[in-house]
């Protein structure tokens, strides 16, 4: 940081992406994931020397037992308010469902995605992405549905004497078939193929995108990365709803210094996660 | 708006571009550091058992007179070249692990307590399968008669008195215990060992129940989950169309509700020994696992390639390093 541009400070504008209450989700999900996959992926993956390693770290089987059990409490929570809010977004503030700005996908994503393989062939310009890429839809909804799946099957495992008072013993075993498997999904999906990559190694975000966090992003980035909701935002002339002076220097730094702590824990995690998973193919 | 450009342009380049090669070498940094102990740590395992072999016996606490007798037998068996002798049905190992022996359950006790009748000297020789199975039981009987009148009555000890193929490779007590290495049972350890134990003729069964809840926590160490013979009995080992089976209709409640008092009729009907991806599942479990196993496969394979070509294409217009901010 130069010190020129300490002078223009209150010249500064910067895009808000995510409110409060979607980066505090954020958190939740990102705590409690970490924390389900460590305590979670050593029983799947039992006979890896690492699992061995991470459960005697947690205190033993049932000890991570019940620090799964903890995190899946947290990861409840997110799927609560997430729920909440989108039921107060469709019916409380009749929010438009079918919109550029939504979250819900569409016909665009479609041909975005076409756009994107042709892109990245040389065979034309890179689609002028809207506010939500097909990639961070599928990883929204993927996330939300999965924890529905993951969440009842591990809440019929946490309770299986009640679950079984009412259902048939299959029960069980189909909620471990499905628990376990959705687990490892999600895994890939979120450490190796999109999540990570969508916010770490793609270059537009490349090392790490401090967006989810600081809630904002440089109105220059923002132009870039989402050119079609900048458009439509500057035709309809609703750009002033989003656009606001960037924070003081202080807590630019604090979100730099976040982003860069959970960056190298998220790291961490992501390569413990894959050498557990890696280990048993070769040794 | 304009106007302001500049200064976002500046707050852009802050944000990204500067940080870019600093955060790369941390990351860099941090892998190298998962590497370098994930190496570490594998060398020392491939070690551990090395050290664990050459460790001698201390025989002092040995009590005097069958620790002479026990001595001399060693002077001989304990020599790796004895080699081996044939008898009527294969041949047998005369080599004892010294130190194995006196870490066992039975370390204290004199060779000839199993081996009556024989005594240090140049003794008489018996090359004879048949004797030496029928003395394997008879032997443990001695001392471990419970076990023996247990095991007499379940289907391994019926099977093997019959003379029948399947008798032929029924268990008799050394084929589960070992014979000059017995274990103590009720560690940890030999909990953990039992799968194994069975798994030597009951391999399916074991791999089935390695993937149960049971199965995984046992492996890594959770003492409390049931091994094989939680559930069906050691020495009392029926088929569960036996009435009398801890398996059967009207014993299996109970025995889940050894250690899960709660359960109910419906808790027991869970499929112990099931493999999901096998057709002789249960259809839905077998479409579930199915469904899961393609649906990763295509998922991780189209993330993959999108991911890779996404990175081809920033690498080739330099949106990484090169232009900053991948504008
Ligand atoms: C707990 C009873 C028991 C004790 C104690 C015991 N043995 Fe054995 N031993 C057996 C049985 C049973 C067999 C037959 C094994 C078989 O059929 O495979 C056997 C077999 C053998 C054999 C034939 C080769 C083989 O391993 O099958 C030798 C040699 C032998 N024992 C030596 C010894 C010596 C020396 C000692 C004392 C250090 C000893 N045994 C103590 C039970 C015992
Ligand atoms: C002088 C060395 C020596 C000593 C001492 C000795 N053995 Fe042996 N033992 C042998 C040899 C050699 C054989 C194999 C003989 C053969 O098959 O011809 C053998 C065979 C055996 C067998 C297998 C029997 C068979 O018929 O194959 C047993 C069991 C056994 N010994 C037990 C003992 C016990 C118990 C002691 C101590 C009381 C003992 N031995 C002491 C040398 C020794
Ligand atoms: C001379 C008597 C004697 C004979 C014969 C004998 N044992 Fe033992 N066994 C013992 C003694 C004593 C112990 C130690 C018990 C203890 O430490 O609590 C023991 C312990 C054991 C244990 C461990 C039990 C536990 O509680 O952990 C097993 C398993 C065992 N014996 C199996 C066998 C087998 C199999 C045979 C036959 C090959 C056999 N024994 C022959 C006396 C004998
Ligand atoms: C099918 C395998 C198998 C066979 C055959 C077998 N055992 Fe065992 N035995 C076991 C297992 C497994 C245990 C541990 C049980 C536990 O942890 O509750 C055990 C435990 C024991 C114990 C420790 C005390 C106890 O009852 O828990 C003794 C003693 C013993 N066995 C002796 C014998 C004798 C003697 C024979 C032959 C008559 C024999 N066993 C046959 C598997 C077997
Ligand atoms: C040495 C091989 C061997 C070992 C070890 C062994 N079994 Fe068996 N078992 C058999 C044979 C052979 C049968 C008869 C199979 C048949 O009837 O087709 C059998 C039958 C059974 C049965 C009756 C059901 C059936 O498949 O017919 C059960 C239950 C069983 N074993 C459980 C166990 C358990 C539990 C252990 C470990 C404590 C064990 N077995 C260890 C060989 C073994
Ligand atoms: C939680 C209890 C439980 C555990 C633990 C368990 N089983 Fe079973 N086992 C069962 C039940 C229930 C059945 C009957 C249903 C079936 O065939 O799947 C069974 C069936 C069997 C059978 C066939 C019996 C027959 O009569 O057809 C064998 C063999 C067997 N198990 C071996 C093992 C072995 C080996 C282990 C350990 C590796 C083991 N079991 C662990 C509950 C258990
Ligand atoms: C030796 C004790 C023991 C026996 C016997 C036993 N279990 Fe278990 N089982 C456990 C323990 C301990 C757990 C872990 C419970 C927990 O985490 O709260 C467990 C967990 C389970 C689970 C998994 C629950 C989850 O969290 O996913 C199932 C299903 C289960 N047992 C079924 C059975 C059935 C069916 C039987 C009877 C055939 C049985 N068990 C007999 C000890 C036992
Ligand atoms: C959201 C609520 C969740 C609940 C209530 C829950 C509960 C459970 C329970 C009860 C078990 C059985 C093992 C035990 O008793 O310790 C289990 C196993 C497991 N959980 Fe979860 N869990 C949840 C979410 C997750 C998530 C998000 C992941 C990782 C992505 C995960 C990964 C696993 C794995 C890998 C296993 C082992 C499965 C196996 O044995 O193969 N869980 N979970």
């Amino acid at each position: 940081m130069s010190a020129g541009t300490d002078a223009k400070e209150g010249m500064r504008l910067v895009y808000h992406r995510f409110s409060p209450f979607h980066r505090f989700n954020h958190y939740l999900v990102m705590i409690s994931f970490f924390g389900l996959v460590l305590t979670g992926l050593p029983l799947k993956f039992k006979t890896s020397y690492w699992s061995q390693v991470l459960m005697d770290a947690f205190g033993g089987v049932a000890a991570a037992g019940f620090a799964h059990r903890a995190f899946a409490v947290v990861n409840i929570l997110y799927f609560i308010l997430e729920g909440s809010y989108m039921a107060y977004f469709v019916l409380g503030r009749k929010g438009p469902i079918f919109s550029d700005d939504s979250i819900v996908p569409g016909l665009k994503d479609w041909q975005d995605m076409k756009g994107m393989f042709r892109w990245f062939f040389g065979k034309g310009p890179k689609p002028l992405l809207n506010r939500f890429t097909y990639w961070e839809k599928f990883d929204y909804w993927a996330l939300f549905a999965g924890t529905v799946l993951i969440g009842g099957s591990g809440l019929m495992m946490w309770f299986p004497e009640a679950t079984t008072r009412v259902l048939p013993g299959i029960t069980l075993n189909l909620a471990l078939v499905l628990h376990s498997n959705e687990a490892f999904l999600a895994t890939g999906v979120i450490f190796i193929f999109v999540h990570f990559f969508s916010a770490h190694g793609r270059p537009e975000s490349f090392p790490a995108d401090e967006v989810i966090f600081s809630g904002y992003l440089p109105v220059e980035h923002y132009i870039h990365e989402r050119p079609l909701e900048y458009e439509n935002r500057l035709k309809a002339g609703t750009l002033d709803q989003v656009v606001r002076p960037a924070p003081s220097k202080a807590k630019r730094r604090m979100f730099g210094w976040v982003t860069g702590i959970v960056t190298v824990f998220a790291f961490l995690v992501a390569s413990y996660t894959l050498l557990l998973i890696i280990w048993p193919l070769f040794f | 708006m304009g106007g302001d450009l500049n200064s976002a342009r500046q707050l852009a380049k802050e944000f990204t571009c500067s940080k870019r090669a600093a955060a790369a070498a941390v990351l860099a940094i941090v892998l190298a550091i998962v590497l370098a102990s994930a190496a570490l740590a594998a060398s020392t395992t491939t070690l551990l058992p090395a050290t664990t072999n050459t460790t001698a016996p201390s025989g002092s606490d040995q009590a005097a007179g069958s620790e002479d007798l026990t001595t001399r037998c060693l002077t001989c068996h304990s020599q790796e070249y004895l080699g081996t002798v044939q008898d009527d049905k294969g041949t047998q190992n005369l080599y004892i692990d010294s130190a194995a022996y006196h870490d066992s359950a039975h370390g204290l006790l004199p060779c000839n307590a199993c081996h009556t009748g024989f005594s240090h000297d140049p003794h008489k020789m018996v090359n004879n399968a048949e004797f030496f199975r029928q003395t394997a039981n008879e032997a443990c009987r001695n001392c471990h008669d419970d076990q023996f009148e247990m095991y007499k009555q379940s289907y391994h000890g019926t099977l093997s008195r019959g003379g029948t193929a399947a008798g032929e490779k029924a268990p008799i007590c050394i084929d589960c215990h070992g014979t000059h290495a017995i274990q103590k049972v009720g560690t940890l350890e030999y909990k953990q060992s039992i799968s194994d134990v069975c798994g030597k003729c009951h391999g399916g069964r074991e791999a089935t129940f390695l993937d149960t809840y049971h199965g995984k926590a046992i492996t890594l160490g959770r003492e409390s989950a049931a091994t094989c013979v939680d559930c069906h009995g050691a020495h009392s080992i029926l088929p569960v169309s036996n009435p009398q089976s801890t398996l059967s209709e009207a014993n299996i409640l109970p025995t889940c509700q050894k250690c899960h008092p709660d359960a109910s009729k419906g808790f027991s009907t869970f499929l112990v020994h099931v493999k999901p991806t096998s057709t002789k599942a249960p259809l839905i479990v077998f479409a579930v696992a199915v469904f899961y196993l393609l649906m990763i496969i295509a998922v991780f394979a189209f993330g993959g390639i999108h991911t890779l070509l996404y990175i081809y294409r920033g690498l080739k217009d330099g949106m990484y390093f090169g232009k900053g901010g991948g504008h």
